[in-house]
């Protein structure tokens, strides 16, 4: 009773993690520094330069959305998990309803003044959901095959209706979150020898019979990027000059001739690191990506103090999320991954990358927020 | 203690694998530091290098097309190697000057040129060439590359062009290609519900087949590197391992085998424009098709060479002309023109009428010269009229008024129950762009288009093929097609065949029964052989009878079968109808049709015509239709047409019993 008494005395501002708001903050300046860059090439237009501020508007809208998910006692996300996921999927399989209507992949709803894409908020509903259920699993051995089964199926249908949209990447985002938070729970040594077994099986299968021809192309693109002529190897290869010219300084603020000169696709969303890069040099970019990987540190610690399973799994589910943006976004930068389109959470352009980031981060500062009380 | 081990508040199990998150994170950023490492301090210099000198230039080579080849591998749609003149704005740093100096040799003014240049740096970025002229002549081509190196930015550039060697024939079955535009871009991959993608400055398939099938036909572009010096000139080579540069040849498309026969395709285009009669060039479409729905010759005219599309060098006074053409060269009249069949639907009706037990193949029915119903006259094409007739003689002499009283009895719902299930007033299928259903109609179709309900009179003017009906060449000869193999609807097919450029087939298509209207089907309707046998004898006829409409045009040897109609457009008065056709003004005469199927007693083919302001069946089309059919069995059955030889064996009429 007198530990509660003290902690409803500290106020808001003194109780938030300023080490953690400082860290995003930084991330959010670089973004912004290098997409007002991006944005103002020579050949840049009225429509290109709008969409920094855009962007202004998005960081604002997005943390709002973290302050707000701090405030919000992160157990009501387990109280209310079941409904957000069926509203969630309603929404989704509404998309596939009016995407089809209108002859091809449409991925969001339109809601008057903006574009509401539920396979975005998906990725944190399904952490939700996941956390609730593998938060009950506390068998020491790890999970057995019939504990599997409610958690597969669970994602497995979001998953499918992404796909459908089409949307590979993002139903492979999914996929990710599931099997990093079911491989932290723990699940027993027979099951994975089993699933990797039938995995070397079923492949070749889908391979042969699954595919229609120009998904495989899309596979084996994929695989050998230099394949394709015109997407992914030039792509690549613009992206790794950019890099690498930036050398150890870099060229400076709006100096790149590659991102200046319009030599780099969609530089201002998938392909911002490169930009960077090329105009902060190794420093810059070494500074961002340690900053990043220092930021999931801090996100995992948290996770980690939690006071309840629920808190733990429902921090990793949301590390899982920025951990595989920023690890694919990057390493497809610097040609390490072959071009899937996954943007760089805080630093590319895009409203729905930064909402679904800032709050994957205010969850954890959720958690952060509430780990003296009860 | 052993109840808070299975609590939900116990994380202690958990804690300990974090220590796995914490390794991956750190494996994460060695990875990305060493890559960075390697990228930027020590392949840095190199790379910086590339990068300030702008001295990577990507080249798309351009994947050559499929062929398309007609049934014995004709080359129906070919390439050709030509030459365009190009300029790269980024590389044009004396864009005036180049400008007035090209300007001269290939007569354009500098001006556009100029304009040109900048509108596609503006649109497409600086890299991308700009096609000053396309399809350049030799002479053109060694002007050009005497004063190319002064002028920093020009190019020749070689090029495969799509030639179509039949020219106007056919122009508007294989399309043509052209630029794309950006709403093309846009909606490729919907359209074709592929994973291709176009881009600016590519050509696709526009029109007919070309556009139909446009990702087979299309390929795979290619992609080459060199390295150029600032002037946008190759140069030599710098150390392209550093970039693991790898360039990748162009996949040509696939071909397309057509179930076209380029020597009936050619006589059917002879046939429509060479008539030694006053008609003189027929304006209309032809379609000859063999029985199981293998596309044969299809034609429409007036045309258009689209050579000229092909080769960029159609110019705005051509196109206007052939766009504000009245008789709309650009229209695949086969199957996107929608028209009033006439007479030619009478044997669908005299089939209704005989299944329906209207009437029986003895039954003699008066069919005079006009005929009072509802408050009005209805008017028989022949003034005297035609006697005492039974239904086989009504179709040879195509009486209105026997057919007038077979639509009172019927009823329009009847009518339309058989007319649709032999493929009239709806979609055939037949996979080329922009085909038209056309109309049969039915008391509720008029209820819900109109508004109204079905009036008795109606019944009259439709059963004759006028008033709402309406029909595509293609759906007719399917129906006729139909009565010819005693009841089998196919779908029309034109592409028989996709092999890839080394003749491995990659796809086979093969005749689709849609219905046998002789077995219980979809339609609802089943319809006794006899009667069709009762039908096709008034359809021989026609072509064969003293008093058959198309009697005039026979073939020694081969046994013909048809129904001729005339399509009228215009509602006239009895006076008008009477009227000699060919005193009114061109655009007023009447369409002509004529269908046919050959031989008689086993058909193989059924060839239509439809000839806009022919005012006749018989005196536009017969004659079309006659040739053609000649054509064919000249080809494939020789020694048929023989005039003095053997006949063919004729069973004769069935229907006698």
């Amino acid at each position: 009773m007198a530990t509660d008494m003290q902690v409803e005395e500290r106020t808001f501002f003194r109780r938030l993690d300023w080490n953690f708001i400082t860290v995003i903050f930084s991330l959010n300046i670089i973004g912004l520094i290098t997409l007002y860059s991006a944005t103002h090439g020579l050949t840049a237009s009225l429509s290109q330069t709008r969409l920094f501020w855009l962007q202004v508007v998005y960081l604002i809208m997005g943390w709002l959305v973290f302050f707000g998910t701090t405030l919000i006692d992160y157990r009501f996300f387990n109280r209310s998990a079941y409904l957000f996921y069926i509203l969630n999927l309603m929404a989704l399989g509404l998309v596939l309803v009016m995407g089809r209507s209108s002859l091809g992949a449409r991925r969001w709803l339109e809601l008057g003044f903006f574009r509401y894409q539920p396979s975005e908020t998906m990725k944190l509903v399904l952490v939700f959901i996941l956390a609730k259920i593998l938060s009950k699993q506390t068998k020491p051995e790890g999970m057995g095959f019939l504990d599997l089964i409610l958690p597969t199926i669970i994602t497995l249908v979001p998953t499918a209706l992404t796909i459908k949209q089409p949307d590979l990447g993002t139903g492979l985002m999914l996929m990710a979150v599931f099997v990093t938070m079911v491989l932290f729970v723990k699940v027993r040594t027979s099951i994975l020898a089993f699933f990797l077994v039938v995995g070397m099986v079923a492949i070749p299968l889908i391979w042969t019979f699954g595919l229609k021809p120009y998904q495989k192309s899309r596979v084996l693109t994929f695989l050998s990027p230099s394949k394709d002529p015109r997407g992914a190897g030039y792509n690549s290869l613009q992206s790794r000059i950019a890099v690498g010219s930036g050398r150890i300084f870099g060229k400076g603020f709006r100096r790149g001739t590659q991102s200046q000169m319009e030599f780099l696709p969609e530089r201002h969303t998938d392909f911002i690191f490169s930009v960077l890069s090329e105009e902060h040099g190794f420093i810059g970019s070494m500074t961002t990506a340690g900053l990043f990987i220092f930021l999931l540190f801090m996100c995992t610690r948290i996770a980690a103090q939690a006071r309840d399973r629920f808190g733990v799994l429902v921090g990793v589910g949301a590390v899982s999320i920025l951990f595989w943006h920023v690890m694919v976004n990057i390493c497809m930068v610097i040609g390490l991954l072959p071009i899937v389109g996954v943007p760089l959470p805080l630093l590319s352009y895009g409203g729905s990358m930064m909402i679904t980031a800032m709050a994957c981060l205010g969850i954890i500062s959720s958690v952060a927020y509430r780990k003296f009380l009860f | 203690m052993s109840e808070f081990d299975t609590s939900e508040d116990d994380v202690r199990d958990l804690v300990s694998r974090f220590r796995i998150i914490y390794i991956v994170l750190g494996l994460t950023l060695a990875i990305i530091f060493s890559r960075l490492w390697y990228l930027q301090i020590i392949q840095g210099d190199e790379l910086h290098e590339y990068s300030e000198k702008n001295l990577l230039k990507e080249t798309k080579i351009h994947a050559p097309r499929g062929l398309i080849l007609d049934r014995d591998g004709n080359i129906l749609v070919d390439n050709v190697i030509g030459f365009n003149a190009t300029i790269t704005p980024q590389y044009a740093s004396r864009l005036v000057d180049t400008a007035n100096v090209v300007g001269k040799i290939l007569a354009i003014e500098p001006e556009k040129i100029i304009e040109d240049v900048r509108a596609s740096r503006w649109k497409n970025g600086p890299f991308m060439p700009v096609i000053i002229k396309p399809n350049l002549t030799l002479d053109e081509v060694f002007r050009l590359k005497r004063i190319r190196i002064d002028q920093p930015g020009l190019n020749v550039e070689e090029a495969v062009m799509r030639y179509y060697p039949l020219g106007q024939n056919g122009a508007q079955l294989f399309g043509y290609v052209g630029e794309v535009s950006q709403h093309e871009i846009e909606n490729y991959r919907q359209k074709y519900h592929t994973n291709r993608f176009v881009q600016q400055g590519d050509w696709i398939g526009q029109n007919g087949l070309e556009e139909q099938w446009d990702p087979v036909l299309r390929g795979h572009d290619g992609l080459s590197y060199i390295e150029v010096d600032a002037h946008g000139r190759e140069s030599t080579a710098l150390n392209k391992a550093i970039l693991d540069l790898k360039p990748a040849p162009p996949v040509p498309g696939d071909s397309l085998v057509l179930t076209i026969d380029k020597d009936v395709q050619e006589a059917a285009m002879n046939a429509m424009l060479h008539q030694n009669d006053k008609i003189g060039p027929r304006i209309g479409a032809l379609v000859a098709m063999k029985t199981d729905g293998e596309i044969l010759a299809w034609v429409s005219t007036p045309s258009f060479d689209p050579n000229q599309f092909a080769q960029g060098a159609i110019n705005s006074d051509t196109w206007q002309s052939l766009a504000k053409d009245p008789y709309k060269p650009f229209m695949d009249k086969v199957i996107q023109d929608h028209y009033a069949p006439g007479s030619t639907v009478k044997p669908i009706v005299a089939m209704a009428a005989l299944q329906e037990g209207i009437v029986t193949p003895y039954t003699i029915v008066s069919a005079p010269g006009k005929m009072w119903f509802g408050g009005r006259w209805y008017h028989d094409a022949e003034r005297a009229g035609h006697g005492d007739i039974n239904i086989m003689q009504a179709i040879e002499e195509s009486s209105n008024v026997f057919f007038y009283k077979m639509g009172i009895q019927l009823g329009i719902d009847n009518i339309a129950k058989y007319a649709k299930a032999v493929g009239l007033g709806q979609n055939t299928g037949i996979q080329v762009p922009g085909e038209t259903p056309g109309v049969f109609p039915s008391k509720a179709w008029k209820l819900k288009t109109f508004d109204e309900p079905w009036l008795p009179g109606e019944n009259l003017s439709n059963a004759i093929g006028q008033g709402y009906v309406l029909t595509t060449l293609l759906q007719e000869a399917l129906a006729y097609s139909t009565i010819a193999t005693d009841g089998k609807l196919y779908k029309p097919f034109l592409v028989s065949k996709i092999e890839d450029q080394n003749h491995k087939i990659l796809n086979e298509y093969k005749p689709q029964l849609v219905r046998d209207i002789t077995q219980p089907n979809d339609a609802g309707v089943l319809v006794n052989k006899k009667y069709l046998a009762v039908v096709r004898e008034g359809m021989r006829l026609v072509a064969n009878g003293d008093k058959g409409t198309a009697h005039w045009w026979k073939i020694p040897g081969i046994v013909m079968a048809g129904k001729t109609g005339t399509s009228q457009f215009v509602s006239f008065s009895a006076d008008q109808i009477h009227k000699n056709c060919f005193n009114r003004p061109f655009w007023l005469r009447d369409d002509g049709i004529y269908l046919a199927f050959a031989p008689f007693d086993h058909p193989e083919i059924v060839v239509g015509v439809l000839a806009e302001h022919s005012c006749w069946g018989n005196l536009g089309s017969t004659p079309v239709v006659r040739d053609v059919v000649r054509a064919y069995f000249e080809k494939y059955h020789p020694s048929w047409i023989k005039p003095n030889g053997p006949k063919p064996l004729l069973t004769d009429t069935k229907v006698t019993e």
